[in-house]
C-alpha cells in the first residue's frame, strides 16, 4: 500500500470511527469486515474453535456500546484489541475456566497433539496452540502470539509477574513438544 | 535435562533475566549441548507463534448478521448523548428504527421543554404577523410540514396542517396496524416504539396546553405540528417494520 493509500484508507477508518459512534450501522459494519479476522483470530486462540464465534461477535456489540468512550489516544485497532482481550477474560471468568489456570497440572504435560497433518503449519500450529491448557494458552497467546509484556499480561489478569512467566516458559515447553515430535506424537506414543 | 537450567531459559531468551543471572545461563549454555539445543527449540517455538499472530484469518461464517441483530436495540441511551441540534452539513447516515424513533422523541423532549418556556415568558406574536395572518385565507400547508394556522369558534389559533379527525384517524389505523404485527417485533424494539411515543404524545399535551395559554404563538402551533408529524412518522416506521419481518 502506498503512502498516500494508506493515508486515505486510515482517514476512512477514522470517519468510520466517528460515525459508527454517532449510531451509524453501516460505518460499523465497515469497522467489523476490516477487523474480524484479527478479532476472531484472537478468541479462536484463546478459547478455541467452537466458542469463537459467539465471543466476536459479543466482543463487537461491546464494541458497539463502548464506541462513545473512545477517544482517539490509542489506534482504534489497538482499542478495540485490547477491549476484545477483556471481552476473551471476563467470558473466562464467567464459565470459572481459570480455576485451571494456574493449577499445576501434571496431566498437562501429556496435552494430545492429535491435530491431523494438514500441511499448512500455520494451521497445524494453532490447533496445537488450542490443545494447550488453559492457562498456559493464555499467556502464550498473549505473550507470543498477540505481543503484550508480561506486566500487561498479569494486570489485565489480576496476577503476578512472576505467574506469567513460569505459565509461559510452561506453554513453550509443550509447544517445543509439538514441534520436535510433531502432531499425533502423543498419541503414537500412546498406541 | 538441567531442568533447574531449562527453567530460566524463557526468561533468558526474553531478557527478563537479572544481568547475573543472565550471565550464569550463558555460561552454562556454552557448556552443555542439552541446554543449548532446548534454547533453539524455544527460539523455533516463539518464531513460530509470531508468525501464526502476523496471520489473520477471519471466521468461516459471516457474523455480522448476529450482530446487527444485537446492535438494534441499545442506541437508544446513545441517542441522548447526542446534542439536540441538527450539524449544518448534511452527513450520510443510515439511522435504524430505534435510533430514528430515540433522536425523534429527543427532539420531541428538547422542543417539548422549550415550548414550556416560549409559553412562560415569550413575548406576543408581532403586529404585523397577526395583520398578515388575519389577511390570509385558512388553508392546509401543501407540503404537509409548513404550519397555516387558522382560528376557531373562540377564536383560538389552531393548526390546519392536518385536520383533528384525519390525524386522529391516521394515528388509530397505525396503532391498529402496529397492535396487530407487534408480535413480529422483537420485544427491545416494541419497548422502544412505545417509550418514544409516550415522549412524543407528552410533547404533543405540553404543546397543546401551552397553545391554550398563548393561542397566538406561531412557534408553539407550529411545534404542534411538528410533535403530531413525529408521532405519525414513527408509527409509520413501525408498522412498516412489522410488515418488513413478515
Amino acid at each position: 500500500m502506498t503512502l498516500s493509500a494508506d493515508s486515505t484508507a486510515r482517514r476512512g477508518l477514522e470517519t468510520d470511527v466517528a460515525l459508527a459512534a454517532a449510531g451509524d450501522a453501516s460505518a460499523f459494519e465497515r469497522l467489523y469486515r476490516t477487523h474480524v479476522a484479527r478479532i476472531h483470530s484472537l478468541t479462536r486462540r484463546m478459547l478455541g474453535t467452537h466458542e469463537a464465534d459467539e465471543v466476536t461477535q459479543d466482543i463487537f456489540v461491546r464494541t458497539w456500546q463502548k464506541l462513545g468512550q473512545f477517544r482517539g489516544e490509542s489506534a482504534f485497532s489497538t482499542w478495540l484489541h485490547r477491549l476484545a482481550v477483556n471481552v476473551v477474560i471476563e467470558r473466562r471468568r464467567t464459565f470459572a475456566i481459570n480455576r485451571e489456570r494456574m493449577a499445576d497440572d501434571a496431566s498437562a504435560l501429556d496435552f494430545v497433539t492429535v491435530a491431523p497433518a494438514r500441511g499448512d503449519l500455520t494451521v497445524d500450529f494453532e490447533h496445537a496452540i488450542e490443545q494447550l491448557p488453559a492457562g498456559a494458552r493464555e499467556i502464550l497467546v498473549l505473550h507470543d502470539v498477540e505481543g503484550y509484556k508480561h506486566r500487561e499480561i498479569a494486570s489485565m489478569l489480576g496476577i503476578a509477574t512472576g505467574t506469567s512467566k513460569r505459565q509461559l516458559h510452561r506453554a513453550r515447553m509443550l509447544m517445543r513438544r509439538y514441534l520436535a515430535e510433531g502432531p499425533g506424537a502423543n498419541e503414537k506414543r500412546h498406541s | 535435562m538441567h531442568e533447574e537450567w531449562t527453567d530460566k531459559l524463557s526468561d533468558f531468551l526474553d531478557g527478563e533475566l537479572a544481568p547475573d543471572e543472565q550471565r550464569a545461563v550463558e555460561s552454562h549454555l556454552r557448556g552443555c549441548a542439552e541446554c543449548a539445543a532446548v534454547l533453539e527449540d524455544l527460539k523455533r517455538v516463539v518464531a513460530r507463534a509470531r508468525e501464526a499472530g502476523a496471520v489473520s484469518r477471519p471466521p468461516q461464517a459471516d457474523l455480522w448478521a448476529g450482530i446487527a441483530a444485537r446492535i438494534d436495540a441499545p442506541p437508544a441511551a446513545r441517542a441522548a448523548t447526542v446534542a439536540p441540534f441538527p450539524p449544518k452539513a448534511p452527513r450520510r447516515f443510515a439511522f435504524t428504527l430505534p435510533q430514528l424513533a430515540a433522536a425523534a422523541a429527543l427532539v420531541a423532549a428538547v422542543s417539548g421543554a422549550m415550548a414550556w418556556q416560549i409559553a412562560g415568558r415569550a413575548p406576543r406574536v408581532p403586529a404585523a404577523v397577526d395583520a398578515r395572518r388575519a389577511a390570509e385565507p385558512a388553508a392546509p400547508a401543501s407540503d404537509g410540514a409548513g404550519a397555516a394556522d387558522s382560528t376557531d369558534a373562540a377564536g383560538r389559533i389552531v393548526p390546519v396542517v392536518m385536520a383533528d379527525a384525519q390525524y386522529d384517524a391516521a394515528v388509530a389505523d397505525l396503532e391498529g396496524a402496529l397492535k396487530q404485527g407487534r408480535g413480529r417485533l422483537d420485544a427491545a424494539t416494541i419497548a422502544i416504539v412505545e417509550h418514544n411515543l409516550e415522549i412524543i404524545d407528552r410533547a404533543i399535551d405540553q404543546a397543546r396546553e401551552a397553545l391554550a395559554a398563548d393561542p397566538a404563538n406561531t412557534y408553539l402551533s407550529g411545534h404542534l405540528v411538528e410533535a403530531r408529524r413525529r408521532k405519525l412518522d414513527l408509527l409509520r416506521r413501525a408498522a412498516a417494520l412489522t410488515s418488513e419481518s413478515d
